[in-house]
């Protein structure tokens, strides 16, 4: 890296990347792929064939971050743990998320939340899908899936926001500890709830998976893996959803070509996620003292891991700022890789890209954008669309 | 060490040297070979693994366990008769001069 490359990722301001990673992330890729960046505190990893080397070698680039705010948000959970303890804990949670499941239990229960939220808002003509549609769907879903009793989905994307936030406290800001305790709090009062009653009715749920295993969980470690699951797997096929129909309202081309073969539904999905990864960055930390793309990383090296950067490199994508689900078929990144390798890919698959997106676009007739508004994208640890006001023919 | 033989989806066909212990995902990976991906690293959750052998080489392998029996029948694009996940699939002596198709 040369004194104008480093000069450079120096100056990287974080509300920069908040509002538009991609040009940044471009450059990096091109003059320093592996670069620390003071905002961030971490080496933040660009490339894409670097981000996947690194995931192949989880014994280097490790998940168990020291002074991890997650771990004091929500206790020691399994994306947090590495080797043999975390694989205890996923193998737990695996049967709840595999494809089959997916396909036999949960595409039904998403199909009904996806067409109960419509038919609230279909005589309106008129909605902001983000709030009214992509974070209701997302907060029902996980609701379910987790085997969740009695909660409010309003209340689960509050906790889930809270939690976020405050794995994300380095200002040590006392209001969002307290929101994030609240949070916790909740969480605990519903496991109080759902745990006796899936410890009696075991179903295909998440927690009763992780109660009816062969190495059950314990009551802290489903707490922990439970405030995982809703901080992180709330806005991911919320964002999905929300930028995946932002991109086909925006291009009248791409939406007549999955219109005329809804077997392209699926390609929306994965060039969604590439586009815009929900999931921008991840963290690490190395093991050992190491090296990556010729740059030394002495050990306990604090690494970003910017799946965004990887989705749209262009020596794997070309033109890669455009959405285009007849791209050439190219390994996108957006649910990482590895032994943490996203658990929740194949609901995410059904629920965003099997039911909620076809589902939108055949029952709202002439869905379009809302002129009068702008959309408008924050984000780069998490990113998507913050509104999506639409219309339609009612 | 046995040798494995790897038939891209464009008819490329590559003979790779594998090391005992490892899987078939892994030979593949570490010697670049088109459409052999693992992304999840061996926990069966991706299908980015997907091999299809000669119904004659199958009873040189262990049997399909639940998980990938499952992520077969769901989670590949289409599932041949002789479809198994390479990382499902340890290195041995055994399979010596095995010969894998890679679905597009």
């Amino acid at each position: 890296m040369d004194t104008i490359s480093r000069d450079f990722a120096a100056a990287i301001a974080l509300e920069d990347l908040w509002n538009d990673p991609y040009p940044t992330y471009e450059r990096l890729r091109n003059e320093a792929p592996v670069a620390f960046v003071p905002a961030a505190n971490r080496y933040l990893v660009t490339r894409h064939a670097d981000i996947v080397e690194l995931e192949r070698k989880p014994e280097i680039f490790s998940a168990h971050e020291a002074n991890s705010l997650m771990i004091r948000v929500m206790g020691h959970t399994m994306i947090r743990k590495d080797g043999a303890a975390h694989r205890r804990e996923r193998l737990a949670c695996e049967p709840a998320l595999r494809p089959g499941v997916v396909k036999n239990k949960w595409v039904p229960t998403f199909q009904a939340i996806v067409d109960a939220l419509i038919d609230g808002f279909e005589k309106d003509g008129m909605v902001d899908l983000f709030d009214r549609f992509a974070g209701p769907c997302a907060s029902l879903s996980l609701i379910a899936m987790l085997g969740l009793k009695d909660v409010d989905q309003k209340d689960l994307r509050i906790w889930s926001q809270a939690m976020m936030d405050a794995t994300g406290n380095y200002a040590d800001d006392a209001e969002v500890w307290r929101r994030s305790d609240e949070a916790a709090a909740g969480v605990d009062a519903a496991l109080d709830v759902a745990i006796p009653y899936l410890q009696a009715n075991p179903d295909e749920s998440l927690i009763s998976c992780m109660l009816h295993a062969d190495d059950p969980l314990s009551r802290e470690e489903i707490a922990a893996n439970v405030k995982v699951i809703i901080g992180g797997g709330l806005n991911e096929p919320r964002d999905a959803i929300a930028t995946g129909a932002y991109a086909l309202l925006a291009d009248d081309e791409q939406r007549r070509l999955v219109e005329a073969d809804p077997a392209l539904w699926r390609k929306v999905f994965e060039e969604t996620v590439r586009w815009v990864s929900p999931i921008g960055m991840y963290p690490r930390q190395t093991a050992v003292d190491t090296e990556l793309a010729g740059i030394p990383l002495p050990a306990g090296s604090r690494i970003g891991v910017v799946l965004a950067a990887g989705n749209r490199d262009e020596t794997v994508f070309q033109n890669p700022d455009r959405f285009d689900i007849n791209r050439p078929k190219a390994p996108h990144i957006a649910f990482g890789g590895g032994p943490h390798f996203c658990l929740g890919a194949w609901a995410a698959r059904a629920q965003v890209g099997e039911i909620a997106l076809p589902t939108l676009f055949s029952r709202l007739k002439n869905l379009r954008l809302d002129e009068s508004e702008p959309v408008r994208f924050g984000g780069w640890v998490f990113r998507g669309p913050l509104n999506l006001p639409a219309r339609w023919d009612a | 060490m046995p040798t494995i033989t790897f038939v891209e989806a464009d008819g490329t066909e590559r003979t790779v040297v594998a090391a005992e212990g490892t899987s078939l995902m892994q030979a593949g990976v570490a010697n670049d070979i088109s459409g052999i991906v693992g992304e999840c690293g061996g926990s069966r959750m991706c299908a980015t693994c997907h091999v299809v052998l000669d119904l004659a080489d199958l009873p040189r392998l262990p049997p399909i366990s639940e998980g990938e029996e499952e992520m077969l029948e769901f989670g590949t694009s289409e599932r041949f008769e002789g479809s198994r996940l390479g990382c499902q699939i340890p290195v041995t002596d055994a399979l010596d001069g095995l010969k894998v198709r890679v679905p597009g």
